[in-house]
């Protein structure tokens, strides 16, 4: 077990400006070896209103999810971007292997086709001998088929498997799709003839890590990664006052110590705030921590950290 | 006695803000404005100092309150005794315990100085001003250092090399009101109350 978890790639799936992990064994892996137990925000299809039992997706943080980066443990999935970029620099290689893999579904669903075929016409010759041959009924579902037009498109990307090295969205649409009378139509037809498909995931398309989207906004990193690296949990802070709730261990076992909130390192911070702080935390048996990273100079890059601790003094 | 403190603070506060309104509205007229405007806030932490001892002394009950000028320091820091112990790391009281359990009989606790920094309500500090205090400050006040050093009894290093650094904030209102809080340096767990 150990030996997979050594070179363990937490895909975190980045959504709308959200970090998501979807692996419930990626979230195992997180909770004990890097201390990150995170939100979960997953409902039930059935009674998408409740939130008392929250499963997966499990939403990170950025900070989370920026520590995870910055220990090679994990990489950003982010489809979108992903595909752009794929777009956009693919090269001749990768457009003729993509095409490639798709002219191996077309004939997988060829012989799915043959396969269907030939079980529907043994079946029907068990039967009486039908008056006039009946078209096979069972079609494969997840390799939909169509008529006429999609051979073109068949043919058409037969054709470019021969043609330039245009990028696969400049060639669909500069290119005729239709085969008109100029097309030479004895091509196609002489060459094996595939079943059109129409893919139901672009997965061979991209191929993540090509454009390794970094994380933004995570303003609270230094602190946050402070306390982590001393083996603390953080939660959110809400229920304490804070931003962060920082627990000694997993909070399964242990009530929180700290509400937290992180500051800049020249930051002003109003005398009141640390006096309601103060003593919000001691109304809920906590200290109150407040950090800050002095910037990095000339001389030095990463300044310390500085925590204090606030509580009430009971006088 | 607590009456005559309160007044007596009160009225030292209130000659602070006409003090420094004074120097507010004179500063754009007079040339010297800039030794002016130093002069006042010298008086204004003067007065705050005085507010701060004032309401240990005849509130708390501190003696040997003294106040503490260093040139690192970006104002007077006070340092006193305070009536009985303020302060007990939750793991010197797991400590004390034991100690108490092993002797079978009480340890007695007590009070240590303390550091008292005096803040006033409308001020705003950075996280980069505290650590200049605390980076200046030692963890033990001068005079305290001397509790009975190298014993076995693992409860007794708390008072010597294990104390950690901790300032009583002390943040004084207008009204002469004065709320005191603990800052500790770096991560100390809470106490349990």
């Amino acid at each position: 077990m150990a030996s997979t978890e050594d070179d363990r790639q937490v895909r975190i799936s980045k959504i709308a400006g959200r970090y998501l992990v979807f692996d419930i064994d990626d979230v195992a892996y997180i909770r004990r070896q890097h201390g990150i137990c995170a939100v979960f925000t997953g409902t039930m299809p059935q009674n998408p209103t409740q939130n008392v039992f929250l499963g997966l997706p499990l939403e990170l943080y950025a900070e989370d999810a920026k520590m995870l980066l910055d220990r090679k443990v994990a990489y950003i999935a982010d489809d979108p971007l992903e595909h752009l970029t794929q777009l956009k620099s693919m090269d001749d290689e990768t457009r003729k292997s993509y095409l490639q893999s798709i002219k191996t579904q077309r004939r997988t669903a060829q012989l799915v086709f043959n396969e269907a075929k030939a079980q529907s016409m043994a079946k029907h010759k068990d039967k009486r001998k039908p008056k006039q041959p009946q078209p096979p009924v069972v079609v494969p579902t997840e390799l939909p088929l169509s008529a006429s037009s999609a051979d073109d498109v068949a043919a058409a990307v037969d054709q470019e498997e021969e043609g330039g090295a245009e990028s696969l969205l400049e060639s669909s649409s500069s290119k005729p799709v239709k085969t008109d009378s100029s097309t030479p139509p004895q091509k196609p037809l002489v060459k094996e003839k595939l079943p059109a498909i129409t893919p139901t995931t672009s997965n061979a398309m991209i191929s993540n890590g090509t454009s390794n989207p970094d994380v933004e906004n995570h303003t609270a990193l230094p602190l946050y990664s402070y306390l982590n690296e001393r083996g603390y949990f953080i939660t959110p802070g809400l229920r304490f006052g804070g931003d962060f709730s920082v627990y000694p261990g997993d909070p399964f076992r242990y009530h929180a110590h700290y509400m937290a909130n992180s500051y800049g390192w020249d930051e002003k911070i109003p005398m009141l705030d640390l006096v309601t702080s103060g003593r919000l935390g001691t109304a809920v048996k906590k200290s109150f921590l407040m950090g800050g990273q002095k910037p990095a100079t000339e001389n030095s890059e990463a300044g310390e950290l500085r925590a204090f601790c606030i509580e009430w003094a009971g006088m | 006695m607590n009456k005559t403190g309160h007044s007596c603070s009160a009225h030292i506060d209130k000659t602070t803000t006409i003090s420094f309104s004074q120097s507010v509205s004179q500063s754009p007229q007079t040339p010297d404005c800039l030794t002016i405007a130093n002069m006042s806030a010298d008086q204004h932490l003067q007065a705050l100092t005085k507010v701060v001892v004032n309401n240990l002394e005849n509130q708390h009950d501190w003696t040997q309150v003294q106040i503490h000028i260093q040139d690192n320091l970006p104002r007077p820091l006070i340092y006193g005794l305070p009536p009985k112990r303020l302060y007990v790391h939750p793991d010197e009281q797991i400590d004390i315990i034991k100690a108490e359990k092993q002797l079978n009989q009480r340890v007695p606790q007590e009070p240590e100085l303390e550091w008292v920094l005096p803040l006033h309500l409308a001020e705003k500090w950075s996280i980069s001003d505290f650590a200049a205090v605390f980076d200046a400050i030692t963890a033990t006040p001068p005079g305290g250092e001397s509790v009975n050093a190298n014993e076995d009894a693992q409860w007794q290093l708390w008072r010597g090399p294990k104390r950690g650094k901790r300032i009583l904030l002390a943040t004084v209102q207008d009204d002469s009101t004065v709320t005191y809080y603990w800052m500790h340096n770096g991560l100390v767990k809470p106490r349990q109350n």
